[in-house]
């Protein structure tokens, strides 16, 4: 009697618990949001936080960052780690710009010439990784020095500025889509980008054998390769899709700020693992997901907004975002074992 | 069991989306208008409250520090002022979007000290067409999309380094070295050339030039190796402050340590050129000052006076040696 009655209860709980764990960020993200409405400064009436145009902001400031973490994810739920993504990102800015400007090419040449490269530069390196057995740490710490070195070569050393145009030097201004352009009138191109991304592997996560290899990989390498998982072409695979994101987030970067910058990206490798941890995702692979990942860099997003909108010291800033990092990070050890 | 929570967690997250669409649509328009006249329309006299934005580059610099805390010091002065201050950590992009939320926040005045030119030209128009008055700190943007300029100029000061080198430290002439700063940055570039104008027809001979990347440790590395090299040098012309306390460090391992070194910046900080002039280490400094008390000055004369302002205004450096160190350190530190 008293177990039937118990049995409800229970299945809710335990329904309850893991969806909290598994889609924190999404459940942080709905918390920050909250508080940021309650928090907003007010002007004539209005809540700033709310201003249509601010919430794209929000979405179009975390756009680079969120392609990047795409990609990250992707790396991280195999176990693994990509250094290189932010170096790739400058690389693929100066490409863009010099391409662009320099030779004189049109936009699509210009972004499957960049798009390549970044594929081809993560390939080679999953390649070191899978087949040479090096650790991802230190190959994509020097791939982070080679992409930075290979953009200040191709750039001289200068940031190269974009101006759009017929003229010769001057940019197709198709590509000044990507500045302050927005489509429908609201949404910024770049956010749309990143949207469509993270669609893309959202689904490709859910539905693919592909996405099966990544968790198996991820959960016990051995296990994989034995169950007969292609360990070496799913880990190649991974760096070179993180590689190629890299390379689109460049592409993003240079159309945004009318510029290649061969020291740009620095430090957004960091920026997107954050984003990764907050999204729920364990750095010892095999656990998390690309929606949480989405919803990790919107709650950055979003608090670093709302922070700059109560005009909160910076110092103060860099603080309240290193405690979401630990506090989110504390939650998965916390997360029951049965959760994937 | 998790194909229905992940069910609520999609209705959840699509009830989010639709809020902040929902929300958004009614003010779409908020904040835009204006136009050219920038100063006249933001002006409402002294009766009325001001909120100013201060986008930094970098307050990791010290002397973009010195910047805000000029600003936030002089600015305490006048009541219908409130600052708001952005660091953009030296990433063009969170500068633009520091802007941005600016521009979210209706601030009446943009002081901005650009990390580089062109990626913050677009978001500097932006909010000059919104009629916001802008004032441009120290590096420029592209166009002619703000109101002022304010900044030194370091050809000048290379020049009149070059000078005091010409007609204090070696009147008769004679060899030195060079430590110049980031390759590739115009200040290096400008403050190099400036220098070699202020020496020409003076016997002088730059016979060393290294790379010092405006650093301490980088400029002592170089000093090192220009002393080892050319251990006939009578003095070191450094671009900045730090690489000239770097090749003093270098000159005491020498067996110089009398060697005339001068810097530039003279930043009026404990840790700063004019102390280290005070103290000896340095020989003399130039001045570079960072703008940010003209800048609220200019800000008054836009915001409460309705004045016009000009374009561009340079500032003027200042020669600082071990005579007057003390006394420049504290003009400086009045506000």
């Amino acid at each position: 009697m008293s177990v039937e009655l118990d049995e409800p209860v229970r299945e809710r709980r335990s329904e309850f618990l893991p969806a909290l764990f598994r889609f924190q960020s999404l459940f942080g993200l709905v918390l920050v949001f909250v508080a940021a409405v309650l928090y907003s400064p007010h002007k004539n009436g209005q809540l700033l936080f709310l201003d249509s145009g601010n919430l794209f902001n929000v979405v179009r400031s975390i756009s680079e960052i969120g392609i990047l973490a795409v990609g990250m994810t992707l790396v991280i739920l195999i176990g693994a780690i990509d250094l290189s993504v932010g170096a790739v990102l400058g690389l693929a800015s100066v490409g863009t710009a010099a391409l662009l400007v320099r030779d004189g090419l049109g936009v699509v040449p210009v972004v499957v010439i960049v798009l390549a490269i970044g594929l081809g530069f993560g390939l080679l390196q999953g390649v070191a990784i899978a087949t040479f057995g090096i650790q991802a740490f230190i190959v994509t710490l020097a791939g982070m020095q080679i992409a930075r070195g290979l953009a200040r070569i191709w750039s001289g050393g200068q940031a190269i500025g974009i101006t759009y145009g017929d003229r010769p030097g001057q940019a197709p201004v198709a590509f000044s889509l990507l500045g302050e352009r927005t489509f429908g009138g609201l949404v910024p191109i770049p956010a749309l980008i990143f949207i469509v991304v993270a669609a893309l592997a959202v689904v490709l996560l859910r539905v693919s054998a592909f996405s099966r290899h990544v968790y198996a990989i991820g959960g016990n390498e051995k296990a994989a390769r034995l169950s007969g998982v292609p360990v070496t072409r799913v880990k190649i695979a991974v760096f070179g899709i993180c590689g190629l994101l890299a390379a689109l987030a460049g592409i993003v970067h240079a159309g945004r700020l009318n510029f290649g910058g061969p020291n740009d990206g620095g430090g957004y490798e960091l920026d997107a693992i954050a984003a990764v941890v907050i999204g729920g995702t364990s750095l010892t692979g095999g656990r998390g997901s690309v929606a949480g990942t989405v919803a990790g860099a919107l709650l950055v997003g979003v608090l670093r907004n709302i922070l700059a909108l109560r005009n909160v010291d910076a110092n103060i800033q860099l603080l309240v975002i290193g405690l979401v990092i630990v506090l989110a990070a504390g939650l998965q050890q916390l997360r029951p074992a049965s959760v994937s | 069991m998790t194909k229905r929570s992940s069910r609520l967690i999609l209705a959840l997250a699509a009830g989010v989306f639709l809020a902040v669409t929902a929300c958004g649509t009614t003010h779409e328009n908020s904040g835009s208008g204006g136009g050219q006249q920038a100063a006249a329309g933001k002006c409402k006299g002294p009766g009325a409250k001001y909120t100013i934005g201060m986008s930094q580059a970098n307050v990791a610099e010290p002397y973009r520090q010195r910047m805000d805390d000029d600003i936030r010091t002089a600015a305490a002065t006048v009541p219908q002022f409130a600052v708001n201050f952005a660091d953009a950590a030296q990433d063009n992009a969170k500068q633009v979007d520091q802007v941005t939320n600016f521009l979210t926040q209706q601030i009446d005045l943009l002081v901005i000290s650009p990390n580089e030119a062109t990626p913050l030209t677009a978001v500097v128009k932006q909010a000059y067409d919104r009629g916001i008055p802008v004032l441009v700190l120290d590096r420029k943007v592209d166009g002619d999309a703000y109101t002022e300029f304010i900044g030194a100029d370091n050809a000048e000061i290379g020049r009149q380094a070059g000078q005091y080198f010409a007609n204090v430290l070696l009147p008769h002439g004679g060899k030195i070295a060079e430590l110049r700063g980031l390759a590739g940055s115009t200040p290096a570039k400008e403050r190099a050339d400036g220098f070699a104008q202020g020496i020409a027809g003076r016997n002088i001979q730059i016979v060393a030039t290294q790379d010092g990347d405006w650093l301490q440790d980088k400029g002592e590395q170089q000093a090192d190796a220009i002393l080892k090299a050319n251990p006939d040098i009578q003095a070191i012309y450094s671009q900045n402050d730090p690489m000239a306390e770097g090749a003093r460090i270098a000159a005491i391992n020498a067996g110089r340590p009398d060697l005339p070194i001068t810097g530039i910046d003279g930043l009026p900080i404990e840790a700063g050129g004019i102390k280290a002039v005070e103290a000896g280490r340095i020989s003399a400094t130039f001045v570079y000052p960072t703008g940010g008390k003209e800048a609220v000055a200019e800000a008054k004369k836009l915001l409460l006076d309705c004045q016009t302002v000009t374009r561009t205004q340079t500032l003027s450096t200042k020669l600082v040696t071990k005579d007057n160190a003390a006394q420049v350190y504290a003009e400086l530190n009045r506000g």
